[in-house]
Formats: C-alpha cells, sequence, structure tokens
C-alpha cells in the first residue's frame, strides 16, 4: 500500500461548512472507512434530556425534546470527553416563536450552530420553560450526534479526447457526474459546464474512465465543527483504532 | 406543525431557512426555486422538506 496520500481541496465553503477534496492513493476500502468514521465515529454535543418546568404550547414534551436533540451545538472537542455534559435552558412566553438561538447555555463555547431554527411557535398564554442537557456521544449512538452529514465520495473520472467526432452522427448529451481531470491535469467539477461533456467539448469523441485509487469526497457538516476538524478527527479515530488493534495483536 | 429541524433524508439542517423561504416564497411572489438556490438549499431531498410544508399551529391551537 502507498505510504503517501495526495490531498488537493478542489472547493471549501467560506463559512468553513462544506469542502470538496481529492485523495490519492486510497484504496476504495480506506474511502469508505473515512466516510464512516466522519459519519458515525466523531462526537459531537446534543441535547439529549430535557426537564420541562412548563409546557402550555401545542406539542407534546417529547415531540420538543426530540426537535432540541436535533439543532446542531457548536463543539470545541478539545475541551470535552465522551459523556460530558452542558446545561443549556430556554424560558419565551407567547405570542411569540422560540427560537434555537433563545438557548442559553452553561459554557460561552456551547451554543446553537444555527439561531433561526424555530423550535415551537407560542400563541397568547402559552409558554415554554425547561433546562435541557447537552451530552457528547457519538454518531453510532444517535444520528443527532453526526457531525457529518451528507458525506460521500466519488472516483476522480479522466476525460480524454480521442480526436473529432464523425461528423453525420447526431450529437447527444454525455451526461457526467462528479469531478473530472482533463487533458491538462486540470480538475473541474461537471456542475461548471451543467453536468454534460457535450457542452465542455462539443464535436469531440471522448474517452471516460476512473482514475484508479482517486478519490473525491464531498463533506457537509452541520455546524458543530469545521469541516477541516471534521476530517482531520475522523482520520485521527481511524488512526487510534488501527493502533489499539495493534498493539492487542502483538502480545 | 412546526418545520422539521433537519431534512429526514440527508440530515442537513433545514429549520433555519424556513421564515425566509416561507415569507418570500410562500407568502410572497418569488418563485421558490430560485429562493432555495439562493438559500443554498440544494439537494432534492431538502427541497421537498420545504416544498411540501404546511404549518399547523393555527389549527391546531384552539382545541388546546
Amino acid at each position: 500500500m502507498a505510504d503517501d496520500f495526495d490531498v488537493e481541496v478542489i472547493s471549501r465553503d467560506e463559512d468553513g461548512r462544506s469542502a470538496r477534496f481529492l485523495v490519492r492513493g486510497l484504496t476504495p476500502a480506506m474511502a469508505n472507512g473515512i466516510r464512516r468514521a466522519v459519519v458515525a465515529d466523531v462526537p459531537t454535543l446534543s441535547i439529549d434530556t430535557v426537564r420541562f418546568v412548563e409546557n402550555s404550547s401545542v406539542m407534546f414534551d417529547e415531540m420538543v425534546a426530540l426537535r432540541l436533540g436535533l439543532v446542531p451545538l457548536t463543539t470545541p472537542l478539545d475541551d470535552f470527553e465522551l459523556g460530558d455534559t452542558v446545561t443549556l435552558a430556554l424560558d419565551v412566553e407567547g405570542p411569540a416563536t422560540a427560537y434555537s438561538g433563545d438557548l442559553e447555555t452553561s459554557d460561552s463555547l456551547v451554543r446553537p450552530a444555527d439561531e433561526n431554527i424555530p423550535i415551537i411557535e407560542l400563541k397568547q398564554g402559552q409558554r415554554l420553560e425547561f433546562e435541557a442537557d447537552a451530552v457528547l456521544d457519538t454518531g453510532k449512538d444517535h444520528a443527532k450526534h453526526q457531525g457529518g452529514v451528507a458525506v460521500g465520495y466519488r472516483h476522480l473520472q479522466r476525460v480524454e479526447v480521442l480526436g473529432d467526432r464523425d461528423g453525420f452522427d447526431e450529437e447527444e448529451p454525455h451526461i457526467l457526474r462528479g469531478v473530472i481531470e482533463t487533458d491538462e491535469g486540470e480538475l473541474v467539477h461537471t456542475e461548471e459546464f451543467g453536468a454534460d461533456l457535450t457542452n465542455r467539448y462539443p464535436g469531440k469523441e471522448l474517452a471516460v474512465t476512473d482514475v484508479p485509487d482517486a478519490f473525491v469526497f464531498h463533506v457537509e457538516t452541520d455546524g458543530s465543527m469545521d469541516v477541516d476538524e471534521l476530517v482531520l478527527r475522523a482520520v485521527d479515530s481511524l488512526r487510534d483504532r488501527a493502533d489499539e488493534l495493534a498493539t492487542k495483536v502483538a502480545v | 406543525m412546526m418545520i422539521p429541524v433537519r431534512c429526514f433524508t440527508c440530515g442537513t439542517v433545514i429549520g433555519e431557512h424556513w421564515e425566509e423561504f416561507k415569507a418570500r416564497a410562500k407568502e410572497g411572489d418569488e418563485d421558490p426555486a430560485k429562493v432555495l438556490d439562493e438559500l443554498g438549499v440544494d439537494r432534492h431531498c431538502c427541497r421537498r422538506m420545504m416544498v411540501s410544508h404546511t404549518d399547523l399551529v393555527d389549527v391546531v391551537s384552539p382545541y388546546q
């Protein structure tokens, strides 16, 4: 197996919430291992227990608690260990809408990553007051703890121009998704030309092949941490488990 | 009832964009597709969450 991976960032959002990057020298098993680690092994904080003081809204306590669990919380992983908790509280009286941004936390580093998520709309005389515990756990335990959403990878595809197309053939759309490598070695996402190769190479005959051991990852986070941190933590967790296996087998 | 916090299929937070989408596309007269594009709701799984949602709090609240 190759010792060095070659990583190239193709695109990255300014807010650090999504990125697309190319890794060369990976086996398909490793690529899937990274994907699974991003989804299931990087822990995030999420509300787990809610103690209601008053809930006279139109939703049951359980329904409100489920919605609260899904609100992403920023997670400074250096300061927390698995199972640590942070207390949050909310007190809103109608007529008003309780938003995720109304949540008060006991730790200033932990706050809702998105502040405009409506929790519940309260009418005149209705009130929502509770205290909640957010716990640090992994996506294996509950999907609300997944830091990565919509994580996936595709083969890098090489598009070669073989020559001019036969002039009497009718040009049909050649739809291709993902990132292609051109003859000049340029990396282009097919969305840039409408996912149709005939837009980029009109009148050409093309050959499309998968580049061996090269994968283009697309990772998005729910806001609990940056994409960079999420992916690095995922890779660390893979390494830790490999080390653990090595030491246990060595005995 | 209320807009789901996350997309059922992919888990992206979509509740965040509901109020703007409602004001501009459901109650306003903008093209819903354009509003969703501007909000960054790209995937069709997330888009159906917004397009097919109806707020029911007003309907339910008299029957407390």
